[in-house]
């Protein structure tokens, strides 16, 4: 149904805008100059900076009441999350259907072009996530998918033909893809999930044309290496900062932005004093070399499943009289962070849902731990956000013309516990978490739109849903926020004031 | 953890729902033997459970990543179940455990699974024969419907000595709306309490009360204590209240002597499906 609303929309916006079909064709430079083309929606975030921000504005506050829908794609396979965002380009829709397939639709009648379902064993190892998709790349003539056992995969734009299928990640270890692939400068960089099943995180590069990896950027150190120090005893085998979401991209900086995932085991954290790099982190790594630039952990030592592969949101702003190059992050453990994006540099946080762990953060963007916010033994300890965060993988929105962080927020605590938890050599049989939770009894979670200055994080306006959604959100320079609920409404609010309109 | 979820809330979530809900729901003199407060049963059926389930369906099996299966056996009968649990559902979900789990594992899962919409067990200490008579003479067919006999606007019963044990049959007909059970789950982040009383009042000044029926972000649906439904645009509503431990059902607390309580629960928990 994400994928439904999601589709419409897009699909109401081209309506008018786009032209004849014509043949495939998205150099990088395209990408690069996103904003020229409005019509076309050529990265998983809109743009690189994934600020999911559309420049149409047909659609405004007066109209938008009048929209209707215009065609209806049915997934073939409705077994798993659909949790794809579309990519569109010169009149086709590249959308993915759990667990890997890529279908081409044609925008203007929502017919299947071609599909593309990649070999699957039997047996998927899919160990603290779904198997599913949020989406493809598309770069030249190509469209790049991770599959849910860790191959990527480049299929010919024009018809789903297979230019290429390498193998990243062992699946039978529980590496498994996710997350969008981000193109860039004839590069393929893609992440994987797996912190559940104890792997350890990379970021890797290949070669658009050939598939070769040209580097991988290990997101855990071993013994010896640069923040091992971070792992206490537990440095051999440290494991997660997994890397399931998509990147964002800064091509003045020659920066990719990537969020990391939870260390592992995660609610048992005996064996792993100290922070842990470069779990629940931001990365800024060089593209053409796999570099990492700078780095900002949000939790350290983490260990109430808050992954930090939200999408990192890049926008420029003036404080303090000064224009800044900014990244706006809406974490899960329940702050929003601004930072400097070309040093990583903490410029303030606060929390934008109802959090209980932390008393604040210090000048450097630490968070001040509350006691009595850990995962116990038992019955475990109430903390406010949930496991969920206060939002997870769900992409927020920035309007360049309001100013606004847009984000689908769950309003939500759970009882967090601790288990045995130690990682085993070999294949994983299971989650090794460490633990567990409880959420909470019913009519007591909610979920809503909020807009925050996303300068300060000061909140704005906010509408209220039912449920937490597990929604992205997007704002249009129409003057509109579009998200959607569980429940499975598809709606548009004023982004001035949050209005349902 | 990736995805929807994250993670553990596969692992985990749930429970708490259903405890909670009668902990802090509970009135006076209703029932504290909820298993919300007793010790964690360590059978069989329930470490495996843990082991091999609750990764996808909660700690509680009320759902988390896959569907609140709690009582499902009873719902859909204990040879589909433990066929699915064999042979799994295909397409990415659920999987088949076909050579993990042997029959007699399975056997104590589906055993394991029945046991949590009765919530906690009770004793029966009524004669179900005279209970039949009371809920005849007490008008509970006005208002729920057994094997087809009575009316809907309240659940239907025709199954529920399957479902609920005897305690919480007894608070319900002493207690009722104090100790609601779970609806639907948001996916990994709480949920709706079936049977809740709703009180609204529209921007015209007109009020309602009755039990929700259904609710999305934008609207609302309710059943009044005749049976009615009543559905509303919140933008239409000047007041909109949500009242656990009320409930459109009397109490027979004053109305029914302590042995018609006993035989009208015994008569209840006898209820084990349409013949």
């Amino acid at each position: 149904m994400r994928i439904a609303r999601y589709a419409l929309l897009l699909s109401l916006f081209l309506v008018c805008a786009a032209g004849p079909s014509v043949a495939q064709n998205v150099p990088y430079e395209r990408i690069l100059h996103s904003q020229s083309e409005p019509q076309s929606w050529l990265t998983y975030g809109g743009s690189y900076s994934s600020q999911q921000f559309s420049r149409l504005k047909q659609i405004d506050k007066q109209n938008v009441s009048q929209l209707k829908v215009a065609w209806i794609y049915q997934p073939a396979r409705p077994v798993a999350n659909l949790e794809s965002s579309p990519i569109l380009a010169d009149g086709v829709m590249y959308i993915t259907e759990p667990p890997s397939t890529v279908t081409a639709l044609d925008v203007r009648t929502g017919l299947k072009l071609w599909s593309y379902s990649p070999p699957l064993p039997e047996h998927v190892v899919s160990i603290g996530l779904y198997a599913t998709s949020r989406g493809v790349a598309i770069l030249d003539d190509t469209v790049y998918i991770g599959t849910a056992d860790s191959y990527l995969v480049a299929l010919a734009a024009k018809n789903g033909a297979v230019r290429w299928r390498v193998h990243v990640a062992d699946n039978a270890m529980g590496y498994a893809m996710t997350g969008p692939p981000l193109a860039v400068k004839g590069k393929i960089i893609v992440g994987s999930a797996g912190s559940e099943a104890a792997v350890r995180g990379f970021i890797d590069a290949y070669d658009a044309k050939t598939g070769k990896r040209l580097w991988r950027l290990w997101t855990t150190p071993r013994p010896g290496e640069p923040g091992a120090e971070t792992w206490g005893i537990g440095a051999p085998e440290s494991a997660g900062a997994t890397t399931w979401n998509n990147g964002s991209y800064d091509p003045e900086l020659n920066l990719v932005y990537w969020g990391t995932g939870n260390p592992a085991p995660d609610f048992n954290d005996d064996r792993r004093p100290g922070d842990n790099l470069y779990t629940c982190s931001l990365l800024a790594v060089d593209p053409d070399t796999g570099t990492l630039k700078w780095y900002f952990q949000f939790s350290p030592h983490e260990n109430h499943d808050w992954d930090s592969d939200e999408p990192a949101v890049l926008f420029n702003a003036t404080i303090d009289g000064k224009p800044r190059k900014l990244v706006g992050f809406a974490n899960r453990n329940g702050f929003y962070y601004v930072l400097d994006r070309t040093d990583g540099k903490f410029i303030t946080g606060v929390p934008f849902v109802k959090e209980t762990w932390a008393k604040g953060l210090d000048a450097n963007g630490r968070p001040i731990l509350n006691p009595d916010q850990q995962p116990t033994l038992g019955a475990g300890t109430l903390v406010y956000p949930s496991i969920t965060g206060g939002v997870d993988w769900t992409s927020p929105s920035y309007s360049p013309d309001t100013g606004l962080f847009y984000v689908s927020v769950h309003e939500t605590g759970a009882y967090f516990i601790k288990r045995t938890g130690n990682i085993e050599p070999g294949p994983p049989k299971g989650i090794v978490g460490g633990g567990g939770i409880r959420a909470l009894a019913g009519e007591q979670s909610y979920g809503a739109i909020r807009a925050l200055e996303a300068t300060t994080g000061k909140l704005r306006w906010q509408f209220k849903l039912l449920a937490p959604a597990w929604v992205p959100v997007l704002s249009t320079a129409g003057g509109l926020v579009f998200s959607g609920t569980d429940e499975g409404n598809f709606f548009a609010l004023d982004a001035d004031t949050g209005k349902p309109l | 953890m990736n995805s929807i979820r994250s993670s553990w809330v596969r692992a985990a979530i749930l429970a708490i729902a259903a405890l909670i809900g009668s902990r802090a729901l509970a009135a006076p003199g209703a029932s504290q033997e909820s298993s919300a407060t007793k010790p964690a049963d360590q059978s069989p059926g329930k470490d495996l459970f843990e082991q091999r389930c609750s990764t996808c369906h909660g700690l509680d099996a009320g759902g988390a990543m896959g569907p609140n299966i709690q009582g499902i056996p009873f719902r859909l009968g204990a040879d589909v179940v433990k066929s699915t649990i064999k042979n799994g559902m295909g397409g990415g979900g659920m999987p088949a455990f076909v050579g993990q789990l042997d029959d007699a594992q399975i056997q104590q899962i589906v055993d394991y699974l029945l046991t949590l919409t009765r919530k906690d067990a009770g004793t029966v200490t009524g004669d179900a024969a005279k209970g039949k008579e009371v809920y005849a003479s007490s008008g509970c067919s006005s208002c729920h419907i057994i094997a087809g006999e009575g009316s809907d606007a309240g659940p239907e019963l025709t199954n529920v000595g399957g479902l609920r044990g005897p305690s919480y049959l007894r608070n319900a007909v002493l207690y009722p709306g104090t100790d609601l059970p779970q609806a639907r789950v948001f996916l990994e982040t709480g949920g709706l309490l079936d049977y809740l009383f709703i009180h609204v009042v529209t921007k015209d000044g007109r009020a309602f009360d009755g039990t929700r029926v259904t609710e999305d972000s934008f609207r609302i649906v309710i059943k009044d204590a005749n049976g009615k439904f009543l559905s509303f645009q919140k933008a239409d509503l000047r007041e909109l209240k949500k009242e656990p431990g009320k409930s459109v059902m009397p109490s027979f607390r004053a109305k029914l002597s302590d042995p018609q309580v006993n035989d009208l629960v015994a008569y209840l928990a006898s209820l084990k499906g349409a013949q």
